[in-house]
């Protein structure tokens, strides 16, 4: 018993002077690099992020995204510099995120961080980045109080306050299907904030949601669910959640005979969605800031790139946000001519009718994005097509 | 000494000048050290707390919880209304998140008159499911797009202040009648009882104290981050936390606090491994159960140690039979 | 007869939703009877299983048969090898260790498809063509049909090997008291490797099955179906084959019920609120003995 005690002791002195060392060397690191003075030291972006746990998914998307801008950009460098990614994992966690960017930002004194895909952490990594005056810009968050942080916050996404009640008016009034089923993933804060616009502009336009059924993301069982939407008969279903479950979703209702379409929102937007659903989304709608069909040169060349690099995988939403958010702090770096945050942060502000791969980008002056025009795309022979143009006005 | 060390009021001088020590030196601590190094030891420190009620619940009582995320979230919810709801200052609200969760620490703690082993960790399980559950459906929670608007005012050394008493507390309640019954109902439940400890009553105990400190702490959780929302406390923070007590050693104290060290810092240290870490984990919690399945300072306890730092060589504690 | 019609459909969905559950749990309360230990990986035996069976059925050479077989035989591999690396050495050791590995393995297992196949939910090739029968104003999709078949026939057949197989005598032996089974002469590691396997092999079946059903393949699916599963062999009584089989239907009818009745919002919550109860007042379950404490 002693023994065991002794030995317990002397791990327990290890460990601590483990810690104590390895917390030494780290502190000592920020000392030896004096900032900025060698101009060839290469540009650091922060990426924040999950590569591990349940969100991984849009983590490591965006990440494939920013790779590939890493890559081009450090063809010919930014202000003569080459760009170099610092990578990490938050495991979809907050106190990580916390840490993580106080890390990216104290220590490896990043020029900007990209990040993180969700709402939730990038309200919380955005508040610490704002008042450490470095640029974060969101390649994936769309609901409230995220720009509104301060002015080192930026997103790249298309605003659903704009293109959901554009794609409601034209299914309600264009195409005359008034009686709606609304589908919402309930523990996802995405779908959850766009089902509340989706469905105050059903009422807005007349239309009338005659069953509303909820999910949770993950879910594989929607056999409760269907058959009674089946039994409500709607004109067309609204789902506001991601694609894997829409893909889920529409296998199951054509299953048991239901004829509707899907709509939905940019959450949709993945090849995934017809890779899983298959004949079965055909004629699913849902909206982008860029159009499949007439891809600009940009996007097209993105695209093929993209699936060169990633073994014929077409690129989904986050992968294209993380791609054009990069892009946007390259450009604004080169503007400034300086990669110092607090001084591009102004020239990004400004960015106007930027022609990025998932769209036209616009900082509006609250800092919220703009993607002009926004297109309803349709799901055709296993492909988004393009199904109309809705322009956007600008403030 | 010895005998001067026994007097109560040396003891309660000690304790105060013990925690205007912590709250003085965290307070320096706060004003040198980079932000986020500070930022680490904010989250040991707040796991810690939370560690430090699952070690009193599944080390000391013996009764394995794996809903102390429930707790948590309790804490962090009821604390955040009471702050953004009611205005009520913030330490108020962190007592008021503990109080809550260990209310729940209370109902939760009912089954374990019936339940034993595994049946209880799947039902606190089950348990800690249901309440994330009903978090994202409530209103007053904003469901899944989470609580907004909380303020930051967690600062460090209300954190060490706070992890300094919890420890202290665990420490006297170790020493104490009631942290001696909550071992014996691990080590041989049915033999307490025959010897006329109230083994219900102890296991109540343990879980309404357990869940207080990981109520608070789940407070301070949500006074750090300022923003919470259900997905935080799902299942993973259960392990993690878990998993905090297991490698410091089930019962023992200091092994609580090493282990709130090492895993708190370990992911950090560990980055370069990122993509990794996760495959490491797992593989780390089964060998550690394979080569020191009680932690690595498993049956160490704080006194002893301290004595025996301190050279105050005592000749037999009654310790844990191997 | 709307509301009538709508329930008979209900029950034919929470009918094969149950099957799954039952199929996974029919292997949990095998393992937990023979060695009274949780296998909390089992959930991630019948992700591999899943992931598994998409690999075979992706190779294009392979029908559903050899791909349920195949899937079958590296999950049952993958059991024995668990129970040998991570709850071998802790037989002897406090069930709180035991549950930890379990923990462990779940987490490895889990993240290392993550690393391996990516975190995307993939679909399922269709192995064969779905059919669906319209039996007076309700349909049946011969998906389901499979699943409910499939699920009663392997709770028959084990039922009966254990009943009356002589590997199945040393298991109920191993069930009741170890070290006299040991006594008599039966192999105790050998039991505990066969049961491990079996136990396996239905959790990989019960994989390619599900991701034929689901049309959906997942490194994380397999946390929550497997406490489903747990749950669903606590409510029949754990160690009981028809009981695993009746406590998987149960929690399947229950979820869907509660979505036709407007909760599904709390769908995850059932089967938890099911268990709970069934510990706090019958906790040995519909079909289970009532254990003794032993002092």
């Amino acid at each position: 018993m002693f023994h065991k005690k002794r030995k317990s002791l002397v791990v327990m002195s290890v460990i601590m002077s483990a810690l104590i060392m390895v917390s030494g060397c780290g502190a000592s690191k920020p000392a030896a690099t004096t900032p900025a003075a060698d101009s060839k030291e290469p540009i650091k972006i922060g990426f924040l992020g999950a590569k591990t746990g349940d969100v991984a998914m849009y983590g490591l998307n965006t990440l494939k995204g920013l790779n590939m801008a890493v890559e081009e950009l450090n063809k010919e460098g930014v202000l003569g510099r080459q760009v170099e990614l610092v990578e990490e994992d938050n495991a979809g966690q907050k106190d990580q995120a916390i840490n993580i960017t106080n890390k990216l930002i104290s220590q490896d004194k990043v020029a900007a961080i990209v990040g993180d895909p969700t709402t939730g952490i990038t309200r919380v990594a955005g508040q610490i980045a704002n008042s450490k005056k470095t640029v974060i810009l969101s390649a994936g968050s769309t609901g409230m109080d995220v720009v509104e942080i301060g002015p080192y916050v930026f997103r790249d996404t298309l605003l659903d306050t704009i293109a959901a009640p554009a794609t409601m008016k034209y299914v309600i009034q264009e195409k005359g299907w008034k009686n709606v089923a609304l589908i919402t993933s309930k523990n996802n804060d995405y779908s959850v904030s766009l089902s509340k616009i989706f469905s105050d502009a059903i009422d807005a336009n007349g239309g009338k949601v005659v069953i509303e059924e909820f999910i949770q993301d993950k879910d594989t069982d929607f056999s409760g669910q269907i058959t009674k939407i089946k039994s409500a008969n709607p004109d067309v279903i609204v789902f506001s959640g991601y694609y894997t479950e829409g893909a889920l979703i529409m296998k199951k209702a054509r299953e048991v005979g239901i004829k509707a379409i899907m709509v939905g929102g940019d959450g949709l937007q993945g090849d995934d969605l017809m890779k899983i659903g298959g004949a079965a989304v055909e004629g699913s709608i849902s909206y982008a800031g860029f159009s499949p069909e007439q891809p600009t040169p940009n996007t097209e060349k993105f695209i093929n790139a993209y699936k060169a690099k990633y073994n014929n995988e077409l690129p989904d939403l986050f992968a294209a946000q993380g791609y054009d958010a990069l892009m946007l702090i390259a450009k604004a770096i080169k503007d400034a001519n300086s990669a110092d945050s607090e001084i591009f942060k102004d020239s990004l502000a400004k960015t106007k009718n930027y022609d990025g791969v998932s769209g036209s980008i616009t900082f509006q002056e609250n800092r919220e994005p703009v993607k002009s025009p926004v297109y309803l795309l349709e799901v055709k022979d296993g492909k988004f097509a393009l199904l109309k143009k809705v322009p956007v006005e600008i403030k | 000494m010895k005998k001067l060390l026994n007097n109560w009021i040396v003891q309660v001088l000690l304790f105060l000048s013990l925690l205007g020590l912590t709250a003085y030196g965290s307070q320096m601590i706060n004003d040198i050290i980079p932000p986020y190094f500070l930022m680490i030891a904010f989250f040991i420190g707040i796991n810690l707390i939370m560690a430090l009620g699952l070690n009193l619940i599944t080390g000391v009582t013996g009764q394995l919880s794996l809903g102390h995320a429930a707790f948590m979230s309790i804490g962090a919810y009821s604390s955040a209304i009471a702050t953004v709801n009611y205005d009520l200052p913030f330490l108020l609200g962190v007592l008021i998140g503990g109080l809550i969760a260990s209310v729940f620490g209370v109902i939760i703690g009912f089954p374990t008159l019936r339940l034993t082993g595994d049946y209880l960790a799947i039902a606190t399980l089950g348990f800690a499911e249901i309440v994330r559950v009903q978090f994202t459906n409530m209103k007053i929670t904003n469901g899944a797009i989470g609580f907004l608007g909380i303020e930051g005012s967690t600062t460090f050394p209300i954190v060490m202040t706070i992890a300094v008493l919890t420890i202290c507390l665990m420490v006297w309640l170790e020493n104490s009648r009631n942290g001696r019954a909550m071992l014996a109902i691990r080590e041989d439940e049915v033999a307490s009882s025959a010897v006329g400890i109230n083994t219900t009553l102890y296991k109540i105990q343990a879980f309404a104290i357990g869940a207080f400190c990981a109520g608070v702490g789940g407070a301070l959780f949500a006074h750090t981050t300022t923003f919470i929302q259900p997905t935080d406390f799902g299942f993973q923070k259960s392990v993690d936390i878990l998993s905090i007590v297991v490698l410091g050693g089930l019962g023992s104290i200091p092994g609580t606090i090493i282990g709130a060290i090492v895993l708190t810092a370990a992911p950090e240290i560990l980055r370069p491994l990122s993509n990794y870490r996760m495959i490491v984990y797992g593989l780390l919690l089964v060998v550690i159960m394979i080569f020191r399945p009680y932690g690595l300072m498993g049956g160490v306890n704080l006194r002893q140690a301290l004595r025996r730092a301190m050279m105050f060589p005592k000749k037999k504690q009654a310790g844990r039979e191997e | 007869m709307p509301i009538l019609n709508n329930l008979m459909q209900q029950l034919v969905n929470g009918l094969a939703l149950g099957s799954i559950y039952a199929l996974i749990a029919l292997g949990y309360t095998m393992v937990y009877g023979i060695i009274g230990m949780i296998n909390f990986a089992y959930g991630e035996i019948f992700m591999f299983g899943a992931y598994a069976g998409l690999v075979l059925a992706l190779t294009n050479y392979v029908n559903v048969y050899v791909a349920l077989l195949g899937a079958t035989f590296i999950t049952m591999v993958l059991g024995v090898v668990i129970e040998r690396v991570a709850y071998r050495p802790l037989r002897r050791s406090s069930r709180l260790s035991a549950l930890i590995s379990a923990i462990g393995v779940s987490f490895f297992l889990s993240s290392l498809m993550v690393r391996v196949k990516g975190p995307n939910t993939r679909g399922f090739p269709t192995l064969f063509e779905n059919r669906i029968f319209e039996i007076g104003d309700f349909q049946i999709t011969i998906y389901q049909i499979v699943i409910i078949g499939v699920a009663g026939l392997l709770m028959l057949s084990l039922h009966l090997f254990v009943t009356y197989s002589k590997m199945g005598r040393a298991m109920r032996a191993c069930a009741q008291d170890q070290d006299a089974a040991s006594l008599m002469g039966v192999n105790i590691d050998r039991v505990i490797s066969v049961t491990f396997a079996i136990g396996s092999g239905l959790a990989g079946a019960a994989g390619v099955l599900a991701g034929i059903y689901f049309n959906a393949v997942q490194p994380y699916m397999g946390l929550l179906a497997g406490l489903k599963a747990f749950a669903a062999a606590v409510l029949g009584g754990i160690g009981s084959i028809p009981g695993a089989m009746i406590g998987g239907l149960v929690i399947g009818l229950t979820e869907i019920l509660g979505v036709t009745v407007n909760l599904s919002e709390y769908k995850d919550a059932f089967a938890f609120a099911i268990l709970i109860l069934v510990l706090l007042f019958k906790p040995s379950g519909i079909m289970g003995r009532k254990a003794n404490k032993k002092v």
